[in-house]
């Protein structure tokens, strides 16, 4: 289920959505994409996205991309031991020529997320970054009491 | 009932405890060493990065292990500079930074910094680990340094030039298992102080709850769920208390054992409580509310539903994960 989300808000640099665009387009036309790093507001209400770490090991096609963190796993640590504490908050990745609406295969990786035991995110955030030669659309989505909503 | 969820919920509830704020310190410690080496070295240093493995028996007491790894380029100290000639030179500059607020010593193929005492009696130690790339470039693509080892005889230094190969990979493993395992040690820690608050002047301290949840993580194969863990380290006390050849040192101070702060009645009734408390939770999950209660001046706060939920601990993203 999507729906609009207007209580919880979300930031990020224009510059660093852009580099995962130029990083995705490297890899036209297979999918790609990697980890999203950041940081929560004192009050809880406000996430900024600050960083990506990306995947030294994937598999990717133009339908499909599978991401590991291997050899990786020291960067969430240094992340999160510096100043302020950043941790992993979700995951991005690209359609190319495709619209940035989640497929089903999308929305059990957010599942895999909220159910791995190890991974204590509340509320995972996925980046879907569509685009073709002309045109690109990004689609924020944050999984929210028990949905997956869009951000406006 | 998802008993998992519940017990997250006690942990997130309940305040911060010193530990996080002791850890922090740390952080921000270490954060002022590394951009003092960055000032200093400017182009022939790469960004120092942390690889602190948090001893184990110390993870909670005052003393959590910074190693923070210095990664020199190749010709930092001139293109025939020595490895002892990096040693000597760091050593001389955080000799000079620090000889006023901490005690400055060379160590095996590290320079120590214990800072003396703040305030709050808090003790912090770092240890610098210089490196250098075994050739121009080459450690931004492989990551290997090489290390001095300085060695003592006596009052005489010697040392050795030594290659380790890619230290970042050495202490990947050591360090994702320390931080993951140090952050159950404190969640499981917060569990079981919640409980002895449930209790009007329980015999055991805290500081003995912590050591022998340390000791239990040391002894024991400590895997699973939050609930596993926590069960785990119940029976662990359940089983292991009473014994009479049971110790419980003092990291800080090895010649005083904890074990003795309790009365053999008292150990009893310690094992005892572990093993009711396991014994009604398998009877019925509902009744792990009882011994483990969310703090509800805190709950009722988080139920606004405007707000991110509170992540304890470093989230790990799952190692594979696949998207269409
Ligand atoms: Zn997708």
């Amino acid at each position: 289920m999507i729906l609009k989300i207007e209580k919880i808000g979300l930031s990020l640099e224009a510059e660093l959505l852009n580099k995962l665009l130029e990083i995705g387009k490297t890899h036209y036309q297979k999918e790609f994409g990697g980890f999203l790093i950041g940081y929560y507001s004192e009050d809880n209400r406000h996430l900024h996205i600050t960083d990506t770490v990306l995947p030294k090991r994937y598999q990717a096609s133009k339908y499909s991309f599978e991401r590991s963190t291997e050899g990786i796993e020291n960067e969430f640590t240094e992340f999160y031991t510096g100043t302020p504490i950043k941790i992993y908050i979700g995951e991005w990745h690209t359609h190319p020529n495709n619209s940035p609406i989640p497929s089903a295969t999308d929305i059990s990786a957010i599942n895999t997320i909220i159910n791995n035991k190890n991974t204590s995110i509340a509320n995972p955030v996925l980046l879907i970054i569509g685009y073709s030669k002309n045109t690109v659309d990004f689609g924020f989505y944050v999984w929210f009491e028990n949905n997956l909503y869009k951000y406006d | 009932m998802d008993k998992n969820k519940h017990l997250d919920s006690v942990i997130s509830t309940h305040q911060i405890t010193k530990e996080e704020t002791l850890f922090d310190k740390y952080v921000k410690k270490k954060n002022e060493v590394k951009e003092a080496l960055e000032d200093k070295y400017e182009s022939d240093i790469y960004s120092p990065f942390n690889s602190g493995s948090y001893a184990k028996n110390t993870a909670i007491n005052t003393k959590f292990d910074f190693d923070l790894v210095s990664p020199f380029k190749r010709n930092a100290f001139g293109c025939s500079g020595t490895l002892k000639e990096m040693y000597e030179d760091v050593y001389d500059f955080l000799y000079e930074k620090y000889k006023d607020v901490a005690e400055v010593k060379k160590q095996k193929v590290s320079i120590g910094l214990e800072f003396y005492a703040d305030s709050d009696g808090d003790v912090i130690k770092i240890d610098v680990v210089p490196g250098r790339e075994l050739s121009q470039d080459q450690y931004k693509e492989n990551e290997n340094l090489n290390l001095y080892v300085y060695y003592k005889y006596g009052n005489i230094d010697a040392g050795s030039e030594r290659i380790k190969t890619n230290v970042k990979a050495q202490i990947n493993n050591i360090k994702t298992r320390a931080t993951d395992e140090k952050d159950s040690i404190r969640k499981i820690i917060r569990l079981l102080k919640v409980w002895k608050n449930t209790k009007y002047n329980y015999p055991t301290k805290s500081f003995f709850l912590e050591l022998i949840t340390i000791k239990a993580f040391d002894n024991k194969t400590i895997t699973g769920s939050i609930w596993e863990k926590l069960e785990t380290v119940l029976e662990y006390i359940r089983d292991n208390v009473t014994k009479d050849s049971f110790t419980l040192k003092d990291p800080g101070n090895s010649s005083n054992d904890l074990a003795d702060t309790l009365t053999s009645y008292e150990k009893q009734q310690l094992s005892d409580d572990m093993k009711n408390m396991l014994d009604r939770i398998r009877d019925n999950d509902e009744n792990l509310k009882t011994y483990f209660p969310e703090n509800s001046k805190f709950k009722k706060e988080e139920s606004k539903t405007n707000q991110y939920g509170t992540n304890s601990g470093m989230p790990v993203p799952p190692p594979k994960l696949n998207f269409g």
